[in-house]
């Protein structure tokens, strides 16, 4: 039978228009990204307080048994950043809060981590008499947790200006302490020519092919889920045959795929939209831009790798019994998809590495590593990898089409047992 | 209307529909008979486009299944079911759609239907609100919508309560009268006499009785009569045995003799009938009697009928 296009589209606005008033669905796109703000926005806010409060040292008790911080400054001063600094400081150089810290100086440890247990200072520094020639120090602090050393650099800055207080003017004492604080890096432009590296660029360097990647999985799964659960949903509710009696097979997956692939896409665009709105003041405060040969590439990816795992996940709910093993059996390519994530920086780092390089050509992975790939260089990809990573995939979506269309069409008037491995080999090559 | 010739299917080598042919007359409510593993959902998946037969060929009003065709055919499955979270008005348009309805027209025709089972003021009511019957209605209508012109339901009947299975029957009377062919599979024997005009009976994928209900019954009588009423007088002619059954005496017929010549002859003695009926076994005797008995052993061993047989046997309405 001829394909009609219309009655493709028919199931297709049902599957999709269904899918997007249930209850699930709306509860997914509002909550699932205020779940995801909330507990980043907890963790940032925790994390950076921390850190924070770490920095906000107090008084040191300084033990010096190598006689060699006589001429020490009294007291230093540790810059604390404010609470939304990440986008201030992108946006102009945001001026940071300025927070004292004492020394006082004790004759013994044992006088000083007295002090330090009755909280007259926040913590001990020992200097042995050997320091110089050892450089070994004891730092005795109250506090054991992850941001238990980020002050270290605040106290080092002190010691050295410190050490050479006495040999040196105050003002290279100063740059003694922080001799890098003033660096420009430069780096080559495709051009070839040195620019002064952006440190605000680093950050979006990183979040667009993170970012893409992560999107084009994000939806791989979501779409993926909901055509698993459409699928097999529709199979338990033994609805298929009279369906199939009126329309084709392949009438039946062109439907779904579209519709409840639909859905799984509007799902993440519109939590790209709500990324976007927090997103956008960091992004352009980054000068981000984006190419369009990497848009159009994005959007090639995008379109092959969803409909070659779409078909795939499919083909998986047509032979499974139920929408628990259905999952089961798609967890495999679920996982496939999130290898890159684990490789991350390798393919980001060292996006011509043999890794990154067989990982984009690899149809399961390359989607999500060849972006990433892309977005890592500004495109700079070699085109023969590119060439070959889009011909593997697109054969690869045409075998999972033209395969799940035909396991399709058996295994959904299959109900109670799932069919063997040869079985499905059998359906495939029947047709 | 539906001519199915010689059609065959197997699966591992093994034939599960195996060298079967009927036609279906426009207009006719058909059964399609058979125990269960006969073949009867498979040749049915045929009919309908679902599954493609290894051999022969299905033709449907002088053209093949599947195609434009598809739009003529319904089916309702005996293992159906319907989407539990649709409202009834939008199943029955979604499925009025697919088959070629303008969208304002399959609900206009779905609210139609839902009114001819008495479910209008469910309209907008999610399916899994509804009991098991109704919903059963429900998918009755997913069947109806688009007016097929081959409507094929297998155990339309099955989980009905009388009231309903009257309403299905009414509706089904309608359909038939409107033109609508129908090919009916079920086990309900009764209801084949009652409905059917021509039956088709396949075992172990071969047909096994093919023609009208009325022939089919008539070719498994045992020469017999039953009558009831008076006492029946001794030493009627042609008549070489007479037993007491429940609804009074079974006479048993000489192979000359005809139920004509035997009720002139219990008239003649004076005998007082209530009744006198052609001994003709209810379907589903024969019905057993062809599947326990096996393949063409009430044809006195002579092998399956032939399809040529078969086929002679259900020309002759």
């Amino acid at each position: 039978m001829s394909f009609s296009l219309a009655r493709g589209m028919i199931i297709a606005r049902r599957e999709y228009l269904s899918t997007i008033r249930r209850k699930a669905f709306v509860f997914s796109l509002l909550l699932t990204p205020m779940v995801f703000g909330l507990v980043t926005a907890i963790q940032v806010l925790t994390a950076s307080d921390e850190a924070k409060q770490a920095l906000k040292i107090g008084s040191i008790a300084v033990v010096d048994s190598a006689g060699l911080l006589g001429s020490a400054p009294r007291k230093f001063e540790t810059e604390v950043l404010n609470k939304d600094d990440a986008t201030r400081r992108l946006k102009a150089k945001a001026e940071p809060k300025r927070v004292p810290t004492t020394i006082e100086f004790f004759p013994d440890q044992v006088s000083a981590l007295a002090a330090l247990k009755s909280g007259r200072v926040s913590q001990v520094l020992v200097v042995p008499p050997d320091y110089l020639a050892r450089g070994q120090l004891r730092r005795f602090k109250l506090s054991n947790n992850l941001f238990s050393s980020s002050d270290e650099r605040a106290v080092g800055r002190w010691l050295a200006r410190s050490l050479v207080a006495n040999a040196v003017d105050s003002v290279r004492a100063d740059r003694a302490s922080r001799p890098l604080s003033g660096i420009q890096l430069f780096t080559p432009t495709k051009s070839g020519e040195y620019e002064l590296h952006d440190e605000s660029r680093e950050l979006i360097d990183f979040f667009v092919p993170f970012g893409m990647g992560l999107l084009l999985s994000i939806a791989i799964v979501t779409g993926g889920q909901y055509l698993l659960q459409g699928v097999s949903e529709e199979k338990e509710s033994r609805i298929l045959e009279s369906l199939l009696c009126t329309v084709t097979s392949e009438e039946l997956m062109f439907g779904k795929l579209v519709g409840l692939g639909g859905a799984g896409l509007t799902l993440v665009a519109a939590w790209t939209l709500m990324g976007s709105y927090f997103v956008a003041p960091l992004a352009m405060a980054g000068k981000f831009h984006m190419s369009p040969l990497l848009l159009a590439f994005g959007v090639l990816y995008f379109m092959l790798g969803y409909l070659f795992y779409a078909s795939l996940m499919t083909g998986i709910g047509a032979i499974a019994t139920n929408l628990r093993e259905a999952n089961q059996m798609a967890i495999l390519f679920t996982f496939a998809n999130f290898v890159p994530f684990y490789m991350l920086p390798k393919i980001i780092g060292h996006p011509d590495s043999g890794l990154a390089v067989a990982l984009s050509l690899f149809p399961l992975t390359a989607p999500t590593s060849m972006l990433m790939r892309l977005a890592a260089t500004d495109v700079g990809v070699p085109a023969w990898q590119i060439g070959a990573s889009l011909a593997l995939l697109a054969g690869a979506a045409w075998l999972a089409v033209v395969i799940s269309a035909r396991v399709f069409r058996i295994g959904l008037l299959m109900y109670g047992k799932s069919p063997t491995l040869p079985e499905i080999i059998r359906w495939a090559r029947q047709g | 209307m539906l001519e199915v010739r010689d059609v065959t299917k197997s699966y591992d080598g093994r034939a599960v529909v195996n060298s079967v042919s009927f036609e279906v007359q426009p207009g006719e409510i058909f059964a399609l008979l058979g125990p269960n593993g006969a073949g009867k959902t498979t040749l049915i998946r045929m009919i309908t486009d679902i599954l493609k037969p290894d051999s022969g060929s299905i033709m449907l009003g002088g053209s093949p299944v599947g195609g434009d065709q598809r739009a003529l055919v319904s089916y309702l499955p005996e293992e159906r079911g319907v989407y539990k979270r649709a409202r009834l008005v939008d199943v029955l348009a979604y499925f009025g759609e697919l088959k070629g309805m303008k969208s304002p027209d399959a609900r206009a025709t779905a609210m139609r239907l839902l009114e001819k089972v008495e479910l209008a003021g469910h309209a907008q009511k999610q399916v899994q609100t509804l009991s098991k019957g109704m919903q059963q209605k429900v998918q009755l209508c997913t069947a109806l919508i688009g007016d097929p012109r081959l409507l094929i339901l297998d155990e339309p009947f099955t989980g009905l309560d009388p009231i309903n299975v009257q309403l299905f029957e009414r509706v089904l009377q309608e359909r038939r009268a409107a033109g609508t062919t129908i090919l009916l599979s079920t086990h309900q024997m009764n209801k084949v006499e009652q409905l059917c005009d021509r039956a088709l009976m396949i075992n172990r994928g071969h047909m096994v009785l093919y023609g009208s209900v009325r022939e089919i019954r008539r070719r498994h009588s045992g020469h017999a009569v039953v009558v009831s009423g008076g006492a029946v007088p001794d030493g009627v002619p042609g008549v070489s045995r007479v037993a007491k059954v429940n609804e009074g005496h079974l006479l048993t017929l000489e192979p000359t003799a005809t139920p004509e010549g035997v009720l002139r002859a219990l008239l003649e003695r004076g005998m007082s009938l209530r009744s006198f009926a052609l001994d003709e076994p209810p379907l589903e005797d024969i019905f057993v009697k062809v599947v326990t008995e096996g393949l063409g052993l009430d044809r006195g061993q002579s092998g399956p009928p032939t399809v040529d047989e078969l086929m002679a046997s259900g020309s002759a309405r």
